[in-house]
């Protein structure tokens, strides 16, 4: 919940925290709020993945994120839906629920409970659909594999000690070696580490206004806009 | 240690340090580029997804605007057009390619531009909840259209910066990896169709 434009007071504010954090709890979805003055220049919808990309609501690599964005001045607003919540929320849904549970409401000025009748709709969606189900579009992950240059150079090093100690027995370096003994012993098991991270848990990011801590959710552009 | 030894030593890692890094700029270029074809992947999910919109789209308004045969048959046509330039993954670094499947895909926004400037003109329709809910369907798709657009040029970016940054290039030039093209937006290319009513 973030209000930029001071439209709603702090009661209204913290209601609005509490339907969102009782969803995502309910849920393990993420909706977040974000209401603004006025749109500058840009488009509605360059502006919200934007935000959306930069925020990252919802959790990585389930990217069960969704953020409402409203302009006030402009009487625009916008459901950025992220990848993970594409078949839950669907663009018509997103769509109807501008028109139904936002659009009358705001239209009177009840900002909070268009607000929390979009959030409760949104997180209803979202508890109809099983976890399968909710997913949009599969997307693959990509690791750069800097660990095989590692495992390259660490053989090459294992060599490297290998002729060292050939060196060291055929000149007698380590005196009293009986030949025929020394030579190649067997190399140690090279363990390499496993490629770069995709589990992690990464950028949990509090970023210190609305209380909500990003996972890392991405977005696709999925969603709807609508004005009142 | 002999000195034909010692240098054999030093040649030997070297040589390994050149080849480690060889092989690391030639991993960089492998992996950026897989993430090109990803892109490139997503960027023709889309395209599909608008296209296979556009049969429901047309009947919806034949129910309602059967006389404007002439529009539903150029966006019928362009659609099939888009569909067959596909582009392969191999072909994302010949420029004329990528200019024949974007022109493709202009003709069928044009085509969708008209369609939807004829609409207004028949209330009914645009009223239609059917007509209405595919409207929105066609503008969210347009949006990941865009999104994915640019993502494939950033990732497009990031690969040719890293075929072109000396001295990886020379790397990159005997192991074959060329510069991809990248999405232009065209001089009079129309922003996506979004008819607002």
């Amino acid at each position: 919940m973030n209000d930029y434009a001071r439209a709603l007071a702090p009661e209204a504010r913290a209601r609005l925290e509490r339907v969102l954090s009782e969803g995502e709890r309910a849920t393990g979805a993420q909706v977040v709020i974000a209401i603004f003055p006025a749109l500058e220049g840009e488009s509605l919808e360059d502006f919200s993945i934007r935000l959306a990309s930069s925020w990252r609501v919802g959790r990585k690599g389930l990217d069960d994120g969704a953020i409402v964005v409203v302009f006030l001045r402009d009487r625009q607003v916008r459901i950025e839906v992220g990848y993970g919540l594409e078949g839950a929320i669907p663009d018509i849904e997103a769509a109807r629920i501008i028109r139904e549970s936002i659009a009358p409401r705001f239209r009177e000025g009840r900002y909070e409970a268009g607000l929390e009748a979009a959030a409760r709709a949104l997180y209803a969606r979202v508890e109809s659909k099983a976890p399968a189900e909710r997913r949009g579009k599969a997307r693959g992950g990509f690791s750069v594999p800097v660990w095989g240059i590692v495992g390259f150079v660490a053989i090459l090093a294992v060599i490297a000690v290998m002729l060292l100690r050939e060196v060291a027995t055929t000149r007698g370096l380590s005196r009293g070696y009986v030949a025929g003994r020394g030579g190649w012993t067997v190399p140690p098991i090279i363990v390499l580490p496993p490629f770069g991270g995709r589990g992690r848990r990464d950028d949990d990011s509090d970023s210190g206004f609305g209380g909500f801590s990003a996972g890392g959710g991405d977005f696709g552009g999925g969603g709807a806009s609508g004005d009142w | 240690m002999s000195r034909g030894l010692t240098s054999g030593l030093v040649v030997l890692v070297v040589l390994g340090g050149f080849a480690a890094w060889a092989v690391g700029i030639n991993n960089q270029l492998v992996s950026l580029d897989q993430q090109v074809n990803a892109a490139w992947a997503q960027v023709q999910n889309q395209y599909q997804r608008r296209a296979d919109l556009i049969p429901n789209l047309v009947e919806t308004v034949k129910g309602f605007a059967a006389q404007e045969r002439g529009v539903l048959e150029s966006v019928t046509q362009a659609r099939a057009r888009a569909s067959g330039v596909q582009l392969t993954p191999e072909a994302l670094n010949d420029p004329r390619a990528m200019e024949r499947f974007q022109a493709a895909q202009r003709e069928l926004s044009g085509a969708l531009s008209r369609l939807l400037v004829t609409v207004e003109r028949y209330p009914e329709l645009k009223s239609n909840q059917n007509f209405l809910d595919l409207q929105k369907q066609l503008e969210g798709t347009e949006n990941r259209i865009a999104v994915e657009r640019k993502r494939f040029n950033d990732t497009v970016a990031a690969f040719n910066t890293r075929q072109r940054l000396f001295p990886g290039s020379v790397v990159a030039r005997v192991a074959g990896f060329a510069p991809k093209t990248f999405f232009e937006a065209a001089p009079d290319a129309a922003t996506p169709p979004r008819v607002k009513f």
